[in-house]
């Protein structure tokens, strides 16, 4: 995984605004910690030389941090201004963390449903939309911790990391040696552990999982156990469970705690090296106490960000993937009917033909409907009937210009004044037509009522709809005798004020109100269609 | 087949507990857990957490000594000794470089392997708790509740060990060890950092705790609008398309996630306050230490090397101090988690402390306890007498009086149509729930929560097939289940086809991922469970709408076999296909 997604700063305005602010801020920080210690340096360096500082230690840095610091009067100001703005810089971080990451993941929540709600029916209906619910909510606000504790971390890795090597360097060679051979020890040594605990915990999480779903199974089953009087035996088998759960989970985290162990070690051990030679070479007059004290309090501070963004890159990891799955969201194609922008057509009056329509199944293995042809007249009732699965409902979803044709035409009107839903504005032509589904959804209202409820309050709007075209799928499938008739001769007296009625069905009542019978057939793919055609 | 819930994540949002808080008395759960209740129930010994702790201790304690030391031996060098004067520091320097990292590492192994155990420790009690509870609550949990309470909640309430307990122990003795440094160095010196080390922490935890607070408050309210808004904005996608709606549904969610941004706003900025007061705090603590150290150094006589110790420790002191905001949080969320878990566990049955004693080598000796129960009530009077008997749940209309009487090797039909009350009936029969009117009794003693599976079993129409084998599914039954009786079972029932279609037969493992059974097949294997169920008298609850002829065939089959073994079994159900099955009919239809 990329610790910056590109795709995420690119899309995303707040996001590119605050890496950016952090990268700044990590500079600020890095200056801060570089003043900080050169301070430190000058003021104890006064108490630990033996005789009277002569020279200046911090070489050409002193120009930054002038020798008359090492009076405490003039130098103690100057370190709690240091120290002030270091706290100014940790809050201004903090509060901008917290408000670009909320920003960031309101923003592509609502880009990514924006593009879901235009991803039709069809995906819908794969169950997809659930998914993308989890991933926009759950899922995207486990980027905060990934905005407000990772990404600085990695900014201050950037930044502290490169710039107190230099001052190193320029304080002291030798020193600044042993730094630039153990800091790529570090990423080096974490790819190589993380290879191998990637290739281990493999067999481990296969394992979790199947115990971790037996547990969840026995738990599941609780109320049946207990139905039977058998509930008293498994306590000892999710006992059992566990822990031979644990015993894998440690298995891989023995491994996984290496990386770890090998980050400490390398940062750790280099500080105490840097240390160690340093004592010795000062006995031998090669360093001076100021030099030595500034290059043993900076040498931390260059390993420090790199062990904290190890520390915080697995709390941002979830995070992290949720963005990965909704930008990918983002990459794909919406569903697109019509033209939009294109010609308006008033569908009253006019009558619907469908020309050798076909639309090809999810898996595109069958054509369902396959070559539909017929014409709904204005004023009549239409009804497609056949078996399920041929295509009734899909035939719906193209009329109301909610899914395109993989083939064939939908036409509003007859000969050379015909206007092609292809060259339509979809938007204007659906808002013509009254779709009601076999499971409304009725939005929060709706969620207190039945199914049936809910069917009769969708079929209550449509018919009140006054809009030109009724699209009704298996309206009286959960209706009883007499609801059943009352809305068949509510759809007689709809057609019979020139809407053009068009029903998917079974029911022989409404099949015997009908004007026009038209039989939906599907066929399997003969020839491979084309994904955009 | 309803799919297994896998994901324990799946409900943790959805936090609100559904069924009522159980009144938990004395014998159950304890009503609020602190960290010592935690620990208890959890079986964490203290000795495991102090090793966590040591550990954690000896891993930032090397820092600290590392910066000690190293300060000392600059300071020695500038006193320009012989190399030999050096030669201890150097080492130490050293042995604190590799402690650290070797010391963190035990520290996360013990630390892990203490919360996973005490996981499972748990797990282990809550399942019993929620198994042995009131049989009316036990049967009308949801499926997703339980697995979101005993997964992903039990797993919080276990970071609490490694990711708060332990961190604030390690951060309360190393800052000791710092202050106690110091205080040896200087004693005014470490005071202040005693003073900035505890306000860091306290202000610190206490600002962070108010975020978490905040943020729960609040933003719980807020993520339940932004999940709504979400929902309704690409579920109802097409429908909000089709009537023009969708760019009022795409407001509705700018709006929600602006209260969702507010809300974390809210909690944001306690929460940098509290890295500011760390922050500040440790800045505080290095001025001090320097001035001090300084000033000690020229007036008083400080000698040089122990000013270097007091100035540059600070620099080290407040690595463990800067864990405690997030330890506050892992407190909050894992408190939060256990107040969840809690509402799910409900009281415990009187003779449940029993079972729990013995949970660990005791199994067989319950289940012989179990077998000696049954076979005490087997030997007598097995006549199932309904006595004017009416169910209901709280606030329902009561179902119509039945009375009749159904000898060992009887099979009773109750019908009605849907909603009238057949399944409260079937539960009063089992003595889940308390009847309305009239009685229950099997051989003149009443039926209770306690007779429950032992002398009367019940097959719920959403009963669970484990996933495991088919022997093992049918062992669910009775224990003591031989793969003959098995296969005899199954062939009653007319699986005998499926079971021979079958490579691994018996051992043929069902469930999610596995062998997915039709709903017919499903129906059957639970009727086999209650074939083979050791219990005289058996309620089956017959979902189906509409039996077909395989349906009505196989509880034919099961009738007869019940009368063969000589036990009785009741069967709800819609169709009236049932009359020709069993011996008698009860209809709850009002007419």
């Amino acid at each position: 995984m990329k610790p910056i997604d590109p795709r995420l700063i690119a899309r995303i305005g707040p996001a590119r605004r605050y890496v950016a602010v952090t990268a700044a801020l990590g500079f600020l920080t890095a200056f801060t910690i570089l003043i900080q210690a050169l301070l430190v340096a000058r003021m104890l360096a006064v108490v630990l030389a033996p005789s009277a500082l002569t020279e200046d230690g911090l070489g050409p840095l002193g120009r930054i941090v002038p020798l008359d610091a090492r009076n405490l009067a003039k130098g103690l100001p100057l370190l709690v201004a240091v120290v002030v703005a270091r706290v100014v810089i940790v809050w201004v971080q903090e509060r901008l963390a917290h408000r670009a990451g909320t920003k960031v993941i309101s923003e592509l929540r609502e880009a990514v449903v924006d593009h879901a709600a235009s991803m039709g029916p069809r995906w819908l209906a794969t169950g997809k939309g659930t998914e993308v619910v989890t991933t926009v909510t759950r899922g995207l606000d486990g980027l905060l911790p990934y905005f407000v504790r990772y990404l600085p971390q990695l900014m201050l890795a950037a930044t502290v990391t490169p710039l107190m090597f230099v001052v190193v360097l320029g304080l002291d060679r030798r020193s600044a040696l042993i730094v630039a051979l153990t800091v790529p020890l570090v990423p080096l040594f974490m790819i190589l552990v993380g290879l191998e605990t990637r290739r281990r915990s493999q067999k481990h999480l296969d394992a979790m999982e199947r115990l971790g779903a037996r547990t969840l199974d026995l738990i599941a089953g609780v109320p049946t156990l207990r139905a039977l009087g058998r509930e008293r035996g498994p306590a000892a088998r999710v006992r059992d469970l566990g822990n031979a759960a644990r015993k894998a989970t440690m298995g891989s985290l023995r491994i996984a705690f290496m990386s770890g162990f090998v980050l400490e070690l390398i940062t750790t051990l280099s500080v105490a090296l840097v240390a160690v030679t340093l004592g010795f070479r000062m006995i031998q007059g090669g360093v001076s106490i100021e030099t030595a004290l500034a290059v043993l309090v900076l040498a931390p501070e260059v390993y420090l960000p790199l062990r904290n963004v190890g520390t915080h890159f697995h709390a941002s990891a979830d995070g992290m993937a949720a963005a990965d799955g909704a930008l990918s969201l983002l990459d794909q194609e919406p569903v697109r009917v019509g033209t939009p922008g294109g010609r308006t057509v008033e569908l009253e009056g006019l009558p619907l033909v469908f020309d050798s329509v076909s639309v090809a199944t999810p898996d595109r293995t069958r054509l369902a409907p396959s070559g539909l042809t017929f014409t709904a007249a204005p004023g009549a009732i239409t009804v497609l009937c056949g078996p399920n699965g041929e295509g009734k409902s899909t035939a719906l979803l193209a009329i109301a210009g909610l899914l395109p044709p993989d083939s064939g035409a939908i036409f509003a009107g007859h000969g050379g004044a015909a206007v092609d839903l292809a060259d339509a504005d979809a938007d204007s032509w659906a808002a013509q037509c009254a779709w009601v589904p076999q499971r409304p959804e009725l939005g929060i209202e709706g969620r207190s009522l039945s199914l049936g409820q809910r069917q009769m309050v969708a079929y209550d709007r449509a018919l009140t709809s006054g809009r030109s075209v009724f699209l009704l799928d298996e309206p009286t499938a959960h209706l009883d005798g007499a609801a059943r008739e009352r809305l068949v001769a509510r759809l007689v007296k709809a057609a019979r004020e020139g809407v053009t009625v068009i029903v998917a069905t079974h029911d022989p009542l409404v099949i015997a109100a009908a004007d026009l019978v038209v039989d939906v057939r599907a066929t399997h793919t003969a020839v491979a269609l084309g994904a955009g055609s | 087949m309803t799919p297994t819930p896998r994901a324990p994540h799946a409900a943790r949002r959805g936090g609100s507990p559904s069924s009522a808080a159980g009144s938990a008395s004395s014998s159950a759960a304890p009503a609020r857990l602190d960290v010592r209740g935690l620990l208890r129930e959890a079986e964490v010994r203290p000795l495991r957490i102090a090793m966590s702790i040591g550990a954690g201790t000896m891993a930032l304690g090397s820092a600290i000594g590392l910066a000690a030391v190293a300060a000392w031996l600059i300071a020695e060098a500038a006193q320009m000794p012989s190399p030999a004067a050096l030669g201890i520091a150097a080492v130490a320097v050293r042995f604190f470089g590799i402690a650290r990292g070797v010391f963190r590492y035990l520290e996360r192994l013990v630390s892990h392997d203490t919360a996973l155990s005490g996981v499972v420790a748990l797990r282990t009690r809550t399942y019993d708790r929620v198994a042995q509870s009131d049989a009316s609550r036990v049967l009308s949990l949801k499926r997703g509740d339980i697995v979101a309470r005993m997964g992903g909640d039990i797993d919080a309430m276990g970071d609490a060990v490694v990711r708060s307990i332990i961190p604030l122990g390690v951060a309360a003795t190393v800052g000791l060890i710092a202050v106690a440094i110091t205080t040896a160095c200087l004693p005014i010196a470490g005071l202040a950092l005693a003073v900035c080390l505890t306000a860091a922490a306290m202000l610190g935890g206490a600002l962070t705790w108010r975020s978490a607070k905040l943020a729960a408050d609040a933003g719980t309210e807020a993520a339940a609008r932004v999940s709504t808004a979400t929902l309704e904005a690409i579920e109802g996608a097409i429908e909000n398309r089709m009537w023009g709606r969708r760019e009022e549904a795409l407001a509705e969610l700018r709006a929600a996630d602006l209260d969702a941004e507010h809300a974390s706003e809210l909690a944001a900025r306690p929460a940098a306050w509290a890295a500011a007061v760390i922050q500040a705090s440790q800045g505080v603590a290095l001025v001090f230490a320097l001035w001090l150290a300084v000033t000690a150094a020229h007036h008083a006589g400080l000698p040089p090397t122990t000013a270097a110790v007091v100035a540059l420790l600070p620099l080290s002191a407040f690595e463990a101090v800067s864990a405690v905001p997030a330890a506050v949080v892992q407190a909050f969320r894992s408190a939060a988690a256990a107040r969840r878990v809690l509402a799910v566990t409900p009281e415990v049955d009187g003779d449940s402390r029993e079972g729990e004693r013995d949970q660990d080598g005791g199994d067989s000796r319950g289940a012989a306890a179990d077998t000696a129960t049954s076979l005490a009530v087997v030997s007598g009077d097995l006549t199932l007498r309904l006595d004017g008997l009416s169910a209901a749940w709280p606030e329902m209309t009561p179902t119509k009086p039945v009375t009749t009487a159904l000898s060992p090797g009887g099979a009773l039909g109750i019908v009605g149509r849907s909603g009238i009350g057949k399944t409260t009936l079937l539960l009063t029969v089992a003595g889940v729930l308390p009847p309305t009117a009239g009685s229950v009794t099997v051989g003149g003693a009443p039926v209770t929560k306690a007779t429950l599976g032992h002398t009367i079993a019940i097959t719920p129409e959403d009963a669970h097939i484990f996933g495991t084998t088919i022997l093992e599914n049918l062992r669910v039954a009775r224990g003591d289940v031989t793969r003959s009786e098995a296969v005899d079972a199954l062939d009653a029932v007319g699986l005998a086809p499926w079971l021979a279609s079958l490579q691994a037969g018996l051992d043929t493992i069902l469930g999610a991922g596995s062998l997915t059974v039709s709903g017919g097949e499903r129906r059957r294997l639970l009727l086999v469970r209650a074939l083979l169920s050791p219990a005289p008298v058996h309620l089956i609850d017959e979902p189906a709408e509409h039996l077909d002829a395989d349906g009505i065939d196989a509880l034919r089959s099961l009738v007869l076999a019940m009368k063969a073994a000589g036990k009785s079994i009741v069967i709800v159900t819609h169709d009236l296909g049932i009359l020709d099955v069993v011996d008698e009919v009860v209809s709850l239809d009002v007419d």
